[in-house]
């Protein structure tokens, strides 16, 4: 019986020993809401995206403060601050006052949700996600990278231009906060300057809702619930009247219809090509090259992902081919081989260094792609640096138009040069990553992220050796897990960074830096 | 100790392989001490996607292989102690992903035999198990089905009831609880049912049951035993369409198996060896591969 007693305690000793350990599990983003380093009050006349300019977007006077109407919005905003249950406070707390991060992680676990390669039929065939049938199977869409860049490009595109929009008529009608007007009215974030009147969070909520639905057609549920909440939590927090969401609301509905205007006719929906098409694409690359890519699965994928996503229409480089790498060396020449000795020797001697390095920026399949991981990336930076919403929906939006237009360029090399992976052309070999179904030159990784860090450097330039060393790992990833060969990085990484060399210059232009 | 059994190695549940030892009747006298070493291979071309069994030609037949080195020791006639280093090695026949090797856990369990009584000729008995195992190296668990383990710490809790007829046949019952940790993967960011901002997981804990009906032969140098076991997470995720499996999946499996023990005890320059073959199929399963497995083994064992 004293043995089982000790035993008994033993057990307990070493389960309380061993749980103490356990780590946290963060499911988003912890951080508070906090004092914005600057509040940008010219922003309503930076150059906007889809617009010539904040005034091509129109809503309606406010109504002067001391007016009834507006005192009696007052009152009720005073009441729903009043009494507000713990979930409300969860939900005050969970968007704080810089909401573009929220809904940035939100597009990037739907990402992760939707990112699966449609499965074999039984008889070796194929089905592919198609938009006029979401529910599938397989299920629409498949948010491969391609696709995940070219979404966090247009959620990131419509908060920033609804955000010029609203700091332009924040200071033209300069409506102070409510609990400027009504100090007895308590507001949950940092007190500052800023005119309420249109609400910037409506103008988040509404686009960020609305562009994720269209990018998404099996989440509606989820997206108006998220932003219901959101739009709510506007007033629990004491941070905006009615008439502040409802304008805020209008100019998300207006930069909302004209991004999904511009998404409509950006030539994606044509990316996934017909099996003709793709093997006219290859004999192409045959005649010019005397090589071509193979899909090595079982059952063999008939078509690549996306061979038309080159041809997509870019945001910041007037022509694809401008920023199009020259050939890469001939499989079976000198400097291939030298390459795929390379390949050889890390597979065979990997370190654990280059293991964690690979498994580190994989970002495969079910994951947020490496789009997704820059966005996480810039994020942690937003809040390291204060920035306020206007200044995160700019970067968000800069960053994401480079890594669309990275993209479009690595998938325009990818298609013209159609070069094989080193599973098809080094026998026998075998990787810790799994190939991506499309050719090889160049890195769609290294592409990602040469433009990704580039424009992270120009906007938070302290962190410049960070994120180029950042990318350089990215590249030198897909190395490591044995998918590419070192040419595919470097050139990915070169092109990636000339496509944000023309993001930038854009940038430069916006007013933003005046 | 008498006997070691190897259940199946599917993904890697590894607080099954051992179930046998550690969930036995059997006492070794004190300052007993027996050396086993174990070979085990399962293999699979099906899996459960969640609790659909489809096949992937792109893994085509996966096989794992387990060695076993196994010491234990007789503290006292009714307190044993017992430790295993496993050695595991996978691969698969189909597609382009490299398998792996090296050594997985350490497990170490303590027996104590809590009540034997005899009545006539029948017998009645009644043991606990608790059990620890951690990695022995940094292997990546975040590799499956390949990898070499789940890399996390797991705690076992175990208790046992025998009833053995004439000393010719028993039937036997256990049932365990195995409490597991987080394990670390190597990427910062993975999808369960929702976004997790972190390289740790949590490998879900599970239950474990196992019912055998066993008996004696050949003037008790011979053991014949059928066994039937059930090991099944109590939390978890599913496998997503088309994609790999993770640590953090709800893993389930139910096995049938013949286990048989021939003593040398007759043959005076053998007499402390015995030899073991055994052989398991899994039945029913989820996020699991449907794995056959044979095991074969070798003991030595003396007073000290």
């Amino acid at each position: 019986m004293k043995k089982i007693t000790t035993i008994s305690l033993s057990v307990v000793l070493v389960i309380a020993a061993v749980t103490s350990c356990e780590n946290d599990l963060p499911t988003f983003f912890k951080f508070s809401a906090y004092e914005f380093s600057d509040l940008d009050v010219d922003g309503g006349s930076w150059q906007p995206i889809l617009f010539s300019s904040a005034s091509d977007i129109v809503i309606e006077e406010p109504v002067a403060v001391n007016s009834a109407e507006y005192q009696a919005e007052l009152a009720s905003l005073k009441s729903a601050t009043q009494n507000i249950s713990g979930r409300q406070r969860n939900a005050v707390e969970y968007w704080t006052n810089n909401p573009v991060i929220r809904w940035n992680e939100i597009a990037l676990e739907l990402a992760a949700k939707y990112n699966l390669i449609p499965p074999p039929n039984p008889d070796g065939t194929y089905t592919l996600p198609s938009p006029a049938n979401p529910q599938g199977p397989p299920p629409f869409p498949f948010a491969h990278p391609p696709y995940t860049s070219r979404m966090l490009a247009y959620l990131s595109v419509a908060q920033f231009d609804g955000l010029i929009a609203a700091w332009h008529y924040k200071y033209e009608y300069n409506r102070p906060a409510p609990y400027v007007t009504d100090s007895s009215i308590p507001y949950a974030y940092k007190k500052n300057t800023l005119p309420s009147y249109p609400s910037d969070g409506a103008v988040i909520a509404v686009v960020s809702r609305d562009i994720l639905k269209a990018m998404f057609p099996l989440e509606h549920d989820y997206l108006n619930a998220k932003a219901e909440e959101h739009l709510n939590s506007l007033m629990w927090s004491g941070s905006n009247t009615t008439s502040d969401i409802e304008a805020g609301k209008a100019i998300g509905t207006t930069v909302k219809t004209a991004a999904l205007a511009r998404a409509s006719t950006d030539k994606m929906s044509s990316a996934q090509t017909p099996k003709p098409v793709s093997d006219a694409i290859k004999q192409a690359a045959i005649d010019r090259f005397g090589w071509s890519w193979d899909n090595q699965e079982a059952p063999q994928r008939p078509v690549g992902l996306t061979p038309l996503f080159g041809q997509v229409t870019m945001w910041s480089v007037p022509d694809v081919e401008d920023v199009r790498p020259g050939p890469p060396p001939a499989p079976g020449s000198a400097e291939f081989q030298v390459a795929a000795n390379e390949l050889k020797n890390i597979a065979k001697n990997l370190t654990e260094r280059q293991r964690k390095i690979a498994n580190w920026w994989s970002d495969g399949l079910g994951t947020y792609t490496p789009p997704g991981h820059w966005n996480r990336r810039a994020k942690e930076y937003i809040v390291k640096y204060g920035l306020n919403p206007i200044r995160t929906a700019r970067t968000f939006a800069y960053l994401n138009m480079a890594v669309m237009d990275a993209g479009i360029a690595c998938w325009d090399a990818k298609y013209y040069y159609h070069y094989p992976r080193p599973i098809q052309t080094i026998p026998g070999f075998k990787t810790i990553l799994g190939t991506p179904n499309f050719p090889a030159y160049t890195s769609g990784h290294s592409s990602f992220s040469g433009a990704a860090a580039d424009v992270l450097a120009y906007i938070f330039p302290a962190e410049t050796n960070e994120v180029r060393a950042w990318a350089d790992e990215a590249g030198e990833s897909r190395i490591y897990g044995g998918i590419h060969y070192r040419f595919d990085a470097e050139v990915g990484l070169a092109q990636g960074r000339a496509v944000a060399a023309y993001t930038v210059a854009r940038a430069q232009q916006d007013g933003a830096d005046d | 100790m008498k006997k070691i059994l190897l259940l199946g190695t599917f993904f890697c549940i590894a607080g099954m392989l051992y179930g046998q030892t550690f969930s036995d009747a059997i006492m070794m006298k004190k300052k007993e001490i027996c050396f086993a070493f174990m070979f085990d291979q399962g293999k699979w071309d099906q899996y459960w996607e969640g609790t659909t069994l489809i096949t992937n030609d792109n893994i085509g037949t996966f096989t794992r292989n387990m060695y076993m080195p196994m010491i234990a020791y007789g503290i006292t006639d009714k307190l044993n102690v017992l430790l295993v280093t496993p050695y595991s090695k996978t691969e698969s026949t189909g597609g382009q992903l490299a398998g792996v090797q090296g050594f997985q856990d350490i497990n170490i369990g303590v027996k104590y035999e809590a009540f034997k009584k005899d009545f006539g000729k029948h017998r009645v008995s009644a043991l606990a198990v608790v059990q620890f195992a951690t990695p022995m190296t940094n292997y990546l668990s975040d590799y499956l089905p390949y990898s070499i383990g789940l890399g996390t710490q797991e705690f076992t809790g175990r208790v046992i009831g025998q009833y053995e007829f004439s000393k010719t046949v028993y039937l036997r019952g256990s049932a365990a609880y195995v409490w597991r940790g987080q394990t670390q993967a190597e990427r910062p960011y993975y999808y369960a049912n929702g976004s997790y901002y972190t390289t740790y997981m949590d490998v879900p804990s599970a239950v474990n049951y196992q019912a055998i009906l066993g008996g004696w032969a050949l003037k008790h140098n011979l053991r014949l035993e059928a066994n039937y076991t059930v090991l099944n997470c109590v939390s978890g995720d599913d496998i997503r369409r088309w994609n790999m499996p993770q640590p953090t999946n709800k893993m389930e499996v139910t096995q049938a198996g013949f286990f048989v023990q021939y003593y040398l005890k007759a043959f005076e320059p053998l007499k402390g060896f015995s030899l073991m073959a055994a052989y398991g199929q899994v039945l029913e399963g989820r996020n699991m591969g449907k794995s056959t497995n044979f095991s074969g083994g070798i003991t030595y064992q003396f007073t000290f």
